[in-house]
């Protein structure tokens, strides 16, 4: 049975021999999954959690903590945030790759629980396609056999699938190099295929991870402007893992993604730089707010406050007296980044040199 | 029927759920062309990662063909050997025998030709003659039928010539003993062929025994005109007959009539009545004539083979004989239709497919009628019983072969799957690609497989093809790498379902393993989320210690046998045995799991002894951490087994040719071993040699005497005589001498020192005989304290005469000399000492003062033969007529006499003689009395004179005079043997020096020096011209017999030594081994170093300069490499330890079958082929070296970016 191979992506399969009170449960919350089917939304995360288990020193890694996440139909979505934040994880349970460890995404208006694997793939064949930074092509295929692979997949006959592929390859400027292998097209035509074998299957979704990151400026630029096309054209919705500015300000909104939570949603003017300048908190269902570190160092750190006004739509906190003492040395920004010695002359928590983010320091 | 069960059912017979089958399987074969071409495309443009499995797959393949195409092989060979020599392959004979008013029979020749026409008309037959030979059987050969031992052939009878030079009257002349079949009678036949037995493929098989030079197979008309004869080579050489000779008449007999003993009387034959020998018949044999006939050539007889026909008979034509004589044959029975098989039509495959062919040939003869259906015939199929015991030695064989194979087939299947766990590693990123691209599981598994099936059939391809070039040159390899053009014409090809086999056991292996690994990657790799730590399978390093203790345990159980000769350290049989078998196998994969473990800490090992060299004072750092990974542990095993499996072949292999080379050398001594009829002397025998070659050589001859002496204690010594010269003429080697080096034991000997065999130095006292658990091969110099010096003594027994009758007509002198003068042969005064003097004609033989101790007379005919002053110790005279002979003899040197069975009666000595110590039984003795319990042939010797000594009076009385001679020898050492010479007394035996002898018995009874027996050096001849010459010189009649090396060397590696074919064997698996090895360093290597592509580029992005890294990988990867090698190695050292027990097991049991049951005198002594494993050890290591340059390059032109981005 090739299904049970995926069986642990939804990890339901084995779950039928278990004492009926569990399926109860499972079923209670399936139930409650239904409830927040969004029929507008092609992509809907409820309260998504990921630990990567590891036997190492340190323990668990806990990459997720508890996401919501909805992209309506032909919406384009970016997530920015610094590395580490979790976003690979999070494209990876989006695009159903991988089993978050609690929680549950929504594809198309359908529950990915309780599914086999093949229906997973399936699912996933009529929605969604990959984009990644390297283009990521099959090393010992040709372009167009890239570009057909996708289709072959989907069971769709040899020719019929090639003459698809040729078809997209030739919108996309391509026709000159349908049989160069991937070794000998440069990065913006390797990216030009990756989209094209992306395309190639006329997905509602395309998850992107850093789709212009290898690129040059002009090549990237080229990328987006197929992006916008298709986002105007075919109504394709986007999400788009991203550190590029460019990138985020071609979404209708962006989400930041800090320690597996998302802890702002910014506009479309958004400036990946100054985070501070364009971000809006997010509360989410279960009354959960994270600041993030430059915020909350504004605050004055971690610790305990108090809520000096509550009005709708406005809260007020102020740091509890008894807490103010407790607080050992104060942590402020960085004066010079560590990676090329840059003076900041500013807030700013991302070097303007050399990209690193800024480190905190004790006050000395 | 439960639930589960309807519904399997219903699911079973649904309608949709078979038309969804026959889809998908449509859609598999529509879409088969493009998933060919996508995955040979992949396998192609990746063909880094697919040369493991490839190399695998290929080495299973190779090798399992190999090993079937060569039983193949080896049958074929053993098939055309054993019917290279059979002229006949089957006959065709009357229905029945003949009677009055026979129907089916004929005595037309013309009808018979007729029949012989249309036969060979058929496709299965190529030739036909008709042959007036030996009497039809009528039925098959088969156990329990008598009518098969009644044929009897037409028998020699006699042959007149008015050339008195020739001795065609020599007594039992036509006597020839049938060892296979029934023997009739065991009298030479003769047959008579037809026209057609001249020319085509009967005369091309008849040609090829004609001795060179000796005649030739004419074509029909000159044998006819010339009234030809042929005749083997003994005969010729007995009667001293040669190519040319005229022979006035010549006379046979047939079968007149043949009937239960007692029913024939003499008035109702008009011949001669005989006898079966041990059947139950008597025979009326009638004598015909042929006149005036020519030798036309002398052919070299071969080993009796199948028993249908007459042995090695005269050959002649049946057109020599009247019309009438030719009628009478027939009518007698006297005919056949002898028949050759178009051998080329043989299936080849198998010993049993040949059978079988060879049956249905016969079923359908069966059936024939011929002459109008007037003549009915019987098909006798002769190959087929020639073969039939084939099928079992093979069988033995080819367990051997395969068992001997298992360790190549395992090392390429491991191969096979660590090449299929890398390339898989490989593909880690590729299928995460597939996967976001859409391929479900079933898909990646099949494209996979469908990958791994593409690689696998190029591969079984491959090996499958070379497997049959291969085969014939490793066929032909004589001894260790040695390859020689062989003479049997090898066409292998697998039978279907053996072509079968070697897909399933190759391809059908790789994609079952590589089913299972793919599903376990896959599970791993989709299964991310909850990344499970993989669950490496703990090595059972408790079964591993196990296996390596026992294997241990039997090699050094053979190293103790080895170097003690002894049983080693265990002492039941059955147990030991059970680890000669299992234990090799148990050595080398315990011993190979756990060394690689070692091997893998090469680097470290390495680091401790290069820490503080220049070389490393950098790059130390770097090597601290290497030596855990499983990839380097790998690494070191694969170089582990095939060195150590390299290392078995060469050293087995190498021993393996060496000791028969040395069996050879030993039988022979060197060149020649010549046995002549009458004793000669040196000069004479290299007179007779060089006057009987016709090429231009030089000839040494050697004699080995041997003497009788008593040491200072008074312990009884005989000792070998090493005559000088003996250096430059016996092939020595160091197993034989004392001591290592061959000139300084040769030297030691000429400067007065002697050698002695273990059981002699343990009787005498001497150092080195194991005594003092000193059983050490040394050869002591003159200091030495071992060298004793000490003194011998020989006794030379006279007989002298006293009261001399001075009244006598005759003097004591002139009456012996009359004795002597009635004598026919004179064999005086040489020493003949463990001749073998068996089944011979000595009758009227003076042996006075000859020394025959430990002769062979057995069967052999001494009648009034004369034994005087004769040393008789330990002689076996078993079966021998002695009657009327003269024995003048002490009765010290008739001790351990055997007389079992010999005819005593007559025999006469002038004075009593004590003759409790020899054995009588069953004898008759003397006084005519058979030898029974209560009288034990003790009245002693006859007194009445013989009757050939009737007339003469002796006029004196005999008298024992005993004179000692004394010389003094110094020890230095044990000797084994001396090549050439017998060796099964050795052990008991000294070795003497020729002073010493000279000092003994005197400068001119050594001067004059006379034997049978030498061992002859021949120089400027080639091995093919030395055949020859041994040929030539058996068919002189000045010698018995002559056995050449080179045919020695082959029978040794044909039928003795271990096992037919075992060289070629060992050969084929040294070079596959060190191709594996040379191949699996390459490809494994790139494949590590892929891995260490990151490790590299971190090295290198932390400012490792490019020399650094490469001398650290160099260092790392070699010193593994290095390490496991030399592992390796020692593994390999132990396995031939340990598989020389397991050949001494299969050589026991091929003796006890094949029935050769001769004591290999060889020991196996294992040889260190040092040259040839470093050979190999550099190979590997230079290819290591350039994989590894070439790699490490690459790797660091690589953009270190990607590389340190990439997953």
């Amino acid at each position: 049975m090739p299904e049970e191979l995926f069986e642990h992506t939804t990890g339901q399969g084995k779950q039928e021999n278990d004492s009926d009170e569990e399926i109860e449960a499972l079923k209670f919350t399936e139930k409650m999954m239904d409830d927040k089917i969004d029929k507008d939304a092609i992509l809907q995360a409820i309260a998504l959690y990921h630990v990567y288990s590891s036997t190492a020193e340190d323990g668990n890694v806990v990459a997720l903590r508890g996401l919501n996440v909805s992209v309506k139909k032909g919406e384009a979505v970016a997530i920015v945030g610094p590395s580490g934040s979790g976003k690979s994880t999070l494209l990876k349970c989006l695009g159903v790759l991988m089993k978050p460890s609690a929680g549950g995404v929504i594809l198309n208006g359908k529950s990915t629980t309780r599914r086999t694997g093949l229906e997973l793939v399936r699912m996933r064949q009529e929605t969604v396609s990959f984009i990644f930074q390297e283009g990521n092509l099959l090393p010992d295929l040709s372009a167009i056999d890239n570009v057909a692979q996708a289709l072959r997949h989907k069971d769709i006959r040899p020719s019929e699938a090639k003459r698809k592929a040729m078809d997209i390859l030739v919108e996309l400027g391509l026709e000159d190099r349908v049989n160069s292998m991937p070794a000998t097209l440069s990065g913006g035509e390797q990216q030009r295929v990756a989209i094209a074998r992306a395309l190639v299957t006329n997905p509602k979704l395309i998850l992107a991870d850093e789709p212009t990151g290898a690129l040059d400026p002009i090549t990237s630029r080229e990328v987006l402007e197929l992006f916008g096309k298709l986002h105007a054209e075919k109504g394709v919705a986007f999400l788009i893992v991203t550190h590029s500015d460019e990138v985020a300000a071609f979404c209708d909104r962006s989400l930041e993604l800090r320690d597996g939570r998302f802890v702002a949603e910014h506009g479309t003017n958004l400036d990946v730089d100054d985070l501070e300048g364009t971000r809006e908190l997010i509360v989410d269902e279960l009354g959960t707010v994270s600041f993030p570190p430059e915020v909350l160092m504004k605050m004055g750190g971690s610790g305990r406050y108090e809520i000096a006004h509550n009005e709708k739509g406005e809260v007020t906190l102020v740091t509890a007296e008894k807490n103010k003492s407790m607080i050992k040395g104060k942590k402020v920004l960085a004066s010079q980044c560590p990676a090329c010695n840059h003076k900041y002359k500013d807030d700013s928590q991302l070097c303007p040199e050399c990209g690193s983010s800024r480190p905190m320091v004790n006050e000395s | 029927m439960s639930q589960s069960e309807i519904s399997w059912l219903s699911w079973f017979f649904s309608i949709t759920v078979w038309k969804e089958r026959f889809l998908g399987l449509q859609k598999r074969i529509t879409d088969l062309p493009d998933n060919l071409r996508i995955a040979t495309l992949t396998s192609w443009r990746d063909k880094e990662r697919g040369l493991a499995v490839f190399a695998g797959v290929f080495l299973a393949s190779l090798v399992i063909t190999l090993v079937l195409i060569y039983g193949v092989g080896l049958s074929q060979a053993f098939l055309e050997e054993s019917i290279e020599q059979t002229v006949f392959d089957s006959k065709i004979e009357f229905k029945s025998a003949p009677e009055p008013g026979a129907s089916g029979w004929t005595n037309d020749t013309a009808v018979l030709q007729q029949m012989c026409d249309e036969v060979v008309i058929r496709n299965e037959f190529n030739d036909c003659t008709l042959v007036l030979g030996k009497s039809g059987l009528h039925s098959e050969i088969s156990w329990g039928n008598d009518a098969a031992f009644y044929a009897s052939p037409l028998f020699m009878d006699s042959i007149d010539s008015s050339d008195q030079d020739k001795k065609w009257d020599t007594k039992d002349l036509w006597n020839y003993e049938y060892t296979t079949g029934p023997p009739v009678v065991n009298v030479r036949a003769i047959s008579f062929l037809g026209p057609e037995a001249f020319d085509g493929v009967l005369a091309e098989r008849l040609s090829e025994n004609i001795i060179y030079e000796m005649g030739e197979w004419k074509t029909h008309e000159e044998v006819n005109n010339e009234r030809g004869i042929y005749i083997p080579l003994d005969i010729a050489s007995a009667a001293g007959a040669e190519v040319g000779d005229n022979l006035d008449t010549l006379t046979f007999t047939y079968t007149y009539e043949r009937s239960l003993p007692g029913a024939m009387e003499d008035e109702d034959c008009p011949g001669e009545i005989i006898e079966g020998e041990e059947y139950r018949l008597m025979y009326c044999q009638v004598k015909m004539s042929i006149e005036n006939v020519t030798i036309l050539g002398i052919y070299e007889p071969w080993p009796q083979g199948n028993p249908v026909l007459a042995a090695n008979p005269i050959y002649s034509t049946w057109t020599l004989l009247s019309e009438e004589q030719q009628i009478t044959l027939i009518d007698k029975d006297h005919v056949y239709l002898g028949i050759t098989v178009d051998r080329s039509l043989l299936p080849t495959a198998s010993i049993s497919a040949a059978e079988t062919w060879l049956d249905e040939i016969s079923n359908d003869m069966q059936k024939q009628t011929y002459d109008n259906g007037n003549v009915k015939i019987f098909y006798v199929d002769i190959i087929s019983g020639t073969i039939l015991w084939l099928e079992f030695v093979l069988g033995f064989v080819q367990v051997f072969d395969y068992i001997l194979m298992i360790p190549v087939v395992i090392l390429s299947l491991y191969l096979l799957i660590y090449g299929l766990e890398l390339s898989l590693e490989q593909r880690r990123r590729e299928i995460s690609i597939h996967r976001s691209i859409g391929a479900t599981a079933d898909k990646l598994k099949g494209m996979v497989l469908f990958e791994l099936f593409i690689i696998s059939s190029a591969a079984w391809v491959g090996g499958y093809i070379l497997a049959f070039f291969a085969v014939p040159i490793i066929l032909s390899s004589v001894g260790f790498m040695q390859f020689e053009s062989l003479d049997i014409n090898i066409n292998p090809v697998l039978s279907i379902g053996a072509t079968f086999f070697t897909i399933l056991a190759t391809l059908g292996l790789a994609l079952l393993f590589g089913r299972s690994r793919t599903q376990k990657f896959l599970e791993m790799e989709i299964d991310e989320g909850v990344k499970k730590t993989a669950q490496s399978g703990k090595p059972r390093t408790w079964l591993h210690v196990i296996m390596l203790f026992i294997g241990t345990l039997g090699a050094i159980d053979t190293y103790q046998e080895l170097s003690t000769g002894g049983t080693g350290i265990i002492s039941n049989w059955f147990l030991g045995g059970l680890i000669n078998i299992f234990g090799p196998f148990m050595l080398w994969i315990g011993g190979a799991l756990l060394l690689s473990r070692l091997g893998a800490y090469g680097p470290k090992i390495m680091l401790f002894f290069f820490k503080r060299t220049p070389l490393l004072s950098d790059v130390k750092r770097g090597l601290q951490n290497t030596g855990s990974s499983e990839s380097t542990t790998r690494l070191s095993l694969i170089m582990l087994l095939t060195l150590s499996i390299v290392t078995l072949a060469a050293v087995q292999g190498y021993t393996g040719s060496l000791v028969d080379e040395r069996t050879a050398d030993l039988q022979i001594g060197s060149d020649i071993k010549i046995y002549s009829t009458e004793p000669m002397t040196s000069a004479e025998i290299e007179e007779a040699v060089l006057n009987i070659s016709s090429k231009d050589i030089t000839v040494n001859a050697l004699t080995v005497p041997m003497i009788s002496l008593e040491s200072e204690d008074g312990t009884d010594a005989n000792a070998y005589v090493l005559m000088n010269g003996s250096e430059n003429i016996l092939k020595w080697f160091p197993q034989a001498i004392p001591g290592k080096d061959i000139s300084d034991a040769i030297n030691g000997y000429e400067g007065g020192g002697f050698s002695a065999g273990p059981d002699m130095a343990f009787s005498l006292d001497l150092e080195g005989s194991g005594r003092f658990g000193d059983s050490s091969d040394i050869l002591y110099k003159e200091n030495d304290k071992e060298s004793e010096v000490m003194n011998f003594t020989w006794e030379k027994t006279e007989i002298v005469l006293t009261n001399i009758d001075p009244n006598s007509t005759m003097t004591p002198d002139e009456a012996f000399e009359y004795y002597t003068n009635l004598m026919d042969r004179d064999w005086s005064s040489i020493d003949l000492s463990n001749q073998d003097l068996s089944n011979r004609n000595f009758s009227r033989t003076d042996f006075s003062n000859t020394n025959l101790s430990g002769v062979n007379f057995a069967n052999s005919n001494l009648n009034e033969s004369l034994f005087f002053n004769v040393n008789l110790r330990e002689a076996n005279f078993t079966g021998a007529s002695l009657t009327n002979t003269i024995f003048v003899v002490t009765s010290d040197n008739i001790a351990n006499l055997d007389f079992t069975d010999a005819n005593l009666s007559g025999s006469f000595s002038f004075y009593p003689v004590n003759l409790t110590s020899p054995n009588f039984e069953g004898a008759t003795c003397p006084d005519g009395s058979i030898q029974n319990e209560s009288n034990n042939c003790e009245t002693g010797f006859s007194e009445s004179p013989t009757p050939l000594l009737f007339p003469v009076y002796f006029p004196a009385s005999f008298e024992v005079q005993i004179t000692s001679y004394q010389t003094s020898m110094r020890y230095i050492g044990i000797h084994e043997f001396i090549p050439g010479v017998a060796t099964n007394e050795m052990n008991n035996y000294l070795i003497i020096n020729e002073q010493g002898y000279r000092n003994l018995v005197g400068d001119k009874e050594v001067n004059n020096l006379t034997a049978t027996t030498w061992i002859v050096d021949v120089d400027g001849l080639d091995n093919d011209e030395l055949q020859v010459l041994a040929l030539l010189i058996a068919a002189d009649s000045k010698f018995e017999g002559a056995d050449d090396w080179e045919t020695t060397h082959e029978n040794v590696e044909r039928n003795g030594g271990i096992i037919f074919g075992t060289q070629g064997l060992f050969t084929l698996q040294y070079l596959v081994a060190s191709a594996a090895a040379i191949a699996s360093a390459f490809v494994f290597l790139s494949l590590v170093l892929n891995q260490k592509k990151k490790e590299l580029a971190i090295l290198q992005a932390i400012g490792a300069s490019p020399g650094q890294i490469i001398r650290l990988v160099l260092f790392e990867i070699l010193s593994i490499v290095f390490f496991s090698m030399i592992l390796g190695i020692i593994l390999g050292m132990g396995l031939s330890l340990a598989f020389n027990g397991f050949f001494n097991i299969f050589g026991f049991l091929f003796q006890l079958f094949s029935g050769t049951g001769e004591e290999a005198v060889i020991s196996r002594i294992l040889q260190w082929p040092w040259w040839v494993i470093t050979q190999v050890t550099l190979g590997v290591m230079t290819v290591v070296v350039i994989a590894l340059v070439f790699t490490t390059r690459r790797a660091l032109r690589a953009d270190l970016a990607v590389v340190l981005k990439g997953e």
